[in-house]
C-alpha cells in the first residue's frame, strides 16, 4: 500500500487523456513476465556492391552480430535456447549456412536456429516468434536477428517463375510487379507528388548525417573486421566496417530534385529518394523480465505487441498503414501516445504517405533518418530498426516506439516497444 | 453557489444527508491520497454559508462515504489503509467501530437503501464485503478478482449489488441466489462492448478501467457506468449481452463518478479528471426525441450543461435529495467543496 503503487493505480486512470484508454500507463507498468531485450545490436549497413560488407557472406555478418551480441550481453551462450534469422534473398532460406554461423559465433550446438522469410519484415518477425515463444513457456532465452548480402545475393534468382495457375489469378500475378513499378503506380494513384518525396528523402539524409556526426549511431552498431577487395587494384585487405556508408552530406530537396525517374520516364521515384541496396545483420536478445533479472542482464526496453496486416499486393506500400492502427487496438495506445515510429522508407513515396494518411507527426518518424539515407537489407531491417529505436528512445528519455515496414507482395508489420 | 475550503485536504467523496437537508459529509485526503492521513468532514449548509460541523481524522487516507439510511447520526468511510469506520456524528474524534478485512485501498462503501440494516464496502483487493452495524465482522464476501472501484446496493431490492472494476466489467450480485461457486453473481456485463445496432462497425473500444456506476433510481434495471475511457454509459439489465444503450460523450479525461438524479428519471452528473462536473440526459425522457424522428432508446442522450469552476480533478458529486431538484455539491483535489444548482450551468 505504498504511495508509489497508489501513484501507479491514479496515474493508469489519465493515461488515456486522448486515446480513450489508460493504454500507455499500462505498457510502463514493469512485469516479471514482460518479453524484454537485454541487448540489441546491428552491424553497420554499407552500400551493395562498391560498401564494406561487398565481399562478406551474408553468414559472415551474422557471425559477427552474434559475436557482438554475446560479448556485450555477457550472457552464458549455453542459455540461449532458439535463435531466428530473418532473410529475404538465400536460396534455402539461408537456413544451413546460418545454423552454422552460430555454431562459428560461439553458440553451443544446443542453441537452435531457424531461418525465415516474411520478406522486408523478416527481421521483425524473427524478434516477433522469439517473443513469442519465450512467452509461450517453449523456449526461455533468445535471439531474434535479421540479415541480408544484397551485394552477393540480390537478383533474379530470389523467385521463381510463376506457374501458368498463379499467372492467370489477377491478384496473384499481381505479387511478382516489381516493387519500384508499383511504387510509382501508387504515387500516382495516390498523389505522392516528386516534390513530397524529395523533401521527404532529404530530410531523411540530413537527419543520418546530423546523428551520424553526432555519433548517435555508436551504441547501435557493433564494428565489424572483414576482407574487402580494392576494385582498382584487385588486393584483398582486411577492414574494420564501423560506420554506414550511405549517408552523405550535402543533399537537398533541390539536388534530389534533378535526379532522373528510374521506373518511368513521367515517373516521381529514382535512386534518391528510394532506399539504398544495402548489407548489414542485426539481432536483439530477448528474454522474459523475471529471467533477465535473475541473470543479472542489463534490461535496454520490452517488446508489447505487434501486428501483421495484409493489402492488395499492389499497394504493398501502404503496409504501414494498416498495420499500426492494428496494434494499436491490441495496446490500446494512439498515435500520440508513441513517442517515436521507426518506420521503414522502402521508398518516400510509401512512407510519406502512410504518415500522412496517420496523422502521424514528421518530428516523431525515423528522427535518425532512414533507409533511404543508410539502406536497407532486407530482411536485416526489421532487426535493424529495434536497435535504432531502443537506443534512441533511452538517450532522448523517451519511452514508447513503433516500428513498421511495408511488406513485398502487399502486407505491412508494426510492434509496440518501450525502452526502460 | 457556495464554497467550503478542505484546507490541508483533496476531496474524494461528498454525500448529503438522506436526512437533513443541509448536511453534507466530505471524503478527504491529504497529498492527493497517495500518502498520509484523511479527514471525514460534517458539514451544515446555514444562512452564512457552509460551516464544519466536525470532523474525523483517520491515519490513511479516506477515499468515500456513505451515510446510514436507518439512522440519521451514522456514517462510514472506507480508507485507504483497508479498513471501513463507522461513525457516530454525536460522537466526537473516534469510530464506534472500524471493520478491518480489506487488504488494500477502500475506495467504495455504500449503503443498502431498502432494507437499511447494512452496507457495502469495495476494494483494490478485488472484494465486496458486506456489513452490518449491529456486527464486529463481515457477513458476506463477494469476489471480483479485479480492482473494484465502485459497489452500489440497487435502490429497489435490498438483495442486489452491482460493482464496476478495473476489468472493464459491470457485475451485478443477487444475494438471494444460492451459495454457489458463482458467488452469488448474476450478471457480467463487458463495459467496453458494442452496442447490437452499431453492427460492430462502431469505433474499436478497448476494455478500460471503470472507476464509477450508479443505479436509476426510478428504472429498475438501469445502471450507468463510466471510468478511465471517458466514457459515460447506461446498460439496461433485461438486456446484459445486449451493450450499452446510450453512449454519452464529452469529458476529456477520466470520469470519477455519476449519479442518476433522484428527481428526473432521464437525468445523470457526472465527475470528471478534466475538472469539470457534467449534467447529462440519456435520452430517454418521455416525446423529447418526437421533434427527431427517432425513437431508438438512448439515441438522444446529450450534454445538458458543465460546471468548470474546478481547478483540479473532479471527484465527488451527489445531488440533494430535498427542495427544488437541481441542487448538488461536488468536491475536488482544489480542496474546495462547491454547492450549487444545476440550473444555473444549463446549456441553451
Amino acid at each position: 500500500m505504498s504511495a508509489a503503487q497508489r501513484l501507479t493505480q491514479v496515474s493508469g486512470h489519465m493515461g488515456a487523456s486522448k486515446s480513450g484508454s489508460a493504454g500507455r500507463a499500462k505498457l510502463l507498468q514493469k512485469n516479471p513476465d514482460d518479453i524484454v531485450v537485454t541487448a540489441c545490436l546491428r552491424t553497420a549497413l554499407t552500400k551493395g556492391g562498391k560498401g564494406g560488407f561487398k565481399d562478406t557472406p551474408a553468414a559472415d555478418l551474422l557471425v559477427g552480430a552474434f559475436k557482438s551480441l554475446l560479448e556485450r550481453s555477457k550472457i552464458d551462450p549455453a542459455l540461449v535456447e532458439d535463435i531466428a534469422v530473418g532473410s529475404v534473398l538465400p536460396p534455402g532460406g539461408g537456413a544451413t549456412e546460418f545454423r552454422a554461423a552460430a555454431l562459428a559465433a560461439g553458440l553451443p550446438v544446443t542453441a537452435a536456429v531457424r531461418s525465415l522469410n516474411r520478406q522486408c519484415s523478416s527481421g521483425l518477425q524473427a524478434c516477433v516468434d522469439i517473443a513469442n515463444a519465450i512467452s509461450s513457456g517453449m523456449i526461455e532465452v533468445g535471439i531474434g536477428a535479421g540479415v541480408e548480402s544484397m551485394s552477393l545475393q540480390y537478383g533474379p534468382g530470389a523467385v521463381t517463375e510463376f506457374s501458368e495457375l498463379l499467372e492467370s489469378h489477377p491478384e496473384s500475378a499481381n505479387c511478382k510487379v516489381s516493387m519500384g513499378v508499383l511504387s510509382e503506380q501508387m504515387a500516382k494513384d495516390r498523389n505522392v507528388p516528386r516534390s513530397l518525396q524529395d523533401a521527404f528523402a532529404a530530410s531523411s539524409y540530413q537527419k543520418a548525417l546530423k546523428a551520424q556526426e553526432a555519433g548517435l549511431f555508436d551504441e547501435e552498431i557493433a564494428p565489424l573486421k572483414v576482407k574487402w577487395e580494392d576494385p582498382k587494384t584487385g588486393d584483398v585487405k582486411e577492414i574494420t566496417v564501423a560506420k554506414d556508408d550511405g549517408v552523405r552530406p550535402g543533399i537537398t530537396a533541390e539536388s534530389l530534385g534533378k535526379i532522373k525517374p528510374a521506373f518511368a520516364k513521367d515517373g516521381s521515384i529514382h535512386a534518391g529518394n528510394a532506399s539504398q541496396i544495402s548489407d548489414g545483420a542485426a539481432a536483439v536478445l530477448l528474454m522474459k523480465r523475471s529471467t533477465a533479472e535473475k541473470l543479472g542482464q542489463q534490461i535496454l526496453g520490452k517488446y508489447v505487441a505487434a501486428s501483421v496486416a495484409g493489402v492488395a499486393p499492389l499497394l504493398m506500400g501502404v503496409g504501414p498503414w494498416a498495420a499500426i492502427p492494428k496494434v494499436f487496438e491490441k495496446t490500446g495506445i494512439n498515435k500520440d501516445d508513441v513517442d517515436i515510429f521507426e518506420i521503414n522508407e522502402a521508398f518516400a513515396s510509401q512512407c510519406v504517405w502512410c504518415a500522412n494518411e496517420l496523422g502521424l507527426d514528421p518530428k516523431k518518424i525515423n528522427p535518425k533518418g532512414g533507409a533511404i539515407a543508410f539502406g536497407h537489407p532486407l530482411g536485416c531491417t526489421g532487426a535493424r530498426q529495434v536497435s535504432t529505436l531502443l537506443y534512441e528512445l533511452r538517450r532522448r528519455g523517451e519511452k514508447v516506439g513503433v516500428t513498421s515496414m511495408c511488406v513485398g507482395t502487399g502486407m505491412g508489420m508494426a510492434a509496440v516497444w518501450v525502452a526502460e | 453557489m457556495l464554497e467550503f475550503k478542505t484546507t490541508g485536504f483533496n476531496g474524494y467523496a461528498v454525500k448529503y444527508s438522506p436526512f437533513f437537508d443541509n448536511k453534507i459529509a466530505v471524503a478527504a485526503s491529504a497529498n492527493f491520497g497517495l500518502v498520509g492521513n484523511g479527514r471525514l468532514y460534517i458539514l451544515r449548509l446555514t444562512p452564512h454559508g457552509i460551516q464544519a460541523e466536525k470532523w474525523f481524522d483517520t491515519q490513511d487516507s479516506v477515499y468515500d462515504t456513505a451515510w446510514s439510511e436507518g439512522h440519521e447520526n451514522q456514517i462510514v468511510a472506507g480508507c485507504g489503509d483497508g479498513s471501513v469506520k463507522l461513525y457516530d456524528i454525536a460522537l466526537n474524534e473516534f469510530p464506534v467501530q472500524s471493520y478491518e478485512e480489506h487488504n488494500r485501498e477502500v475506495y467504495a462503501v455504500h449503503w443498502n437503501l431498502v432494507a437499511k440494516d447494512t452496507f457495502a464496502s469495495s476494494s483494490w483487493d478485488g472484494t465486496i464485503k458486506i456489513w452490518s452495524p449491529m456486527r464486529t465482522a463481515s457477513i458476506l464476501t463477494l469476489p471480483t478478482h479485479s480492482c473494484t472501484y465502485s459497489t452500489a446496493f440497487s435502490p429497489h431490492s435490498p438483495s442486489i449489488i452491482s460493482s464496476v472494476t478495473s476489468d472493464s466489467h459491470l457485475r451485478v450480485f443477487d444475494l438471494r441466489t444460492p451459495a454457489s461457486a458463482r458467488n452469488h453473481l448474476v450478471n457480467l456485463i463487458p463495459i467496453h462492448g458494442q452496442p447490437p445496432s452499431s453492427n460492430n462497425h462502431g469505433p474499436f473500444s478497448p476494455p478500460s478501467e471503470a472507476l464509477t456506476h450508479d443505479w436509476n433510481k426510478y428504472r429498475n434495471t438501469i445502471i450507468a457506468t463510466a471510468g478511465v475511457d471517458q466514457i459515460i454509459r447506461t446498460f439496461d439489465l433485461r438486456n446484459p449481452q445486449g451493450g450499452p444503450v446510450a453512449l454519452l460523450r464529452g469529458h476529456d479525461y477520466a470520469v470519477r463518478r455519476v449519479a442518476w438524479s433522484p428527481h428526473l428519471s432521464d437525468v445523470l452528473i457526472s465527475a470528471s479528471y478534466d475538472m469539470t462536473c457534467r449534467v447529462w440526459t440519456d435520452g430517454t425522457a418521455i416525446g423529447q426525441n418526437a421533434h427527431l424522428g427517432n425513437t431508438a432508446l438512448g439515441a438522444g442522450g446529450r450534454e445538458l450543461g458543465r460546471m468548470g469552476h474546478h481547478t483540479e480533478f473532479a471527484t465527488g458529486v451527489d445531488w440533494c435529495l430535498f427542495g427544488s431538484e437541481g441542487w448538488c455539491a461536488s468536491t475536488a483535489w482544489d480542496e474546495r467543496v462547491l454547492v450549487w444548482d444545476v440550473r444555473s450551468f444549463m446549456m441553451g
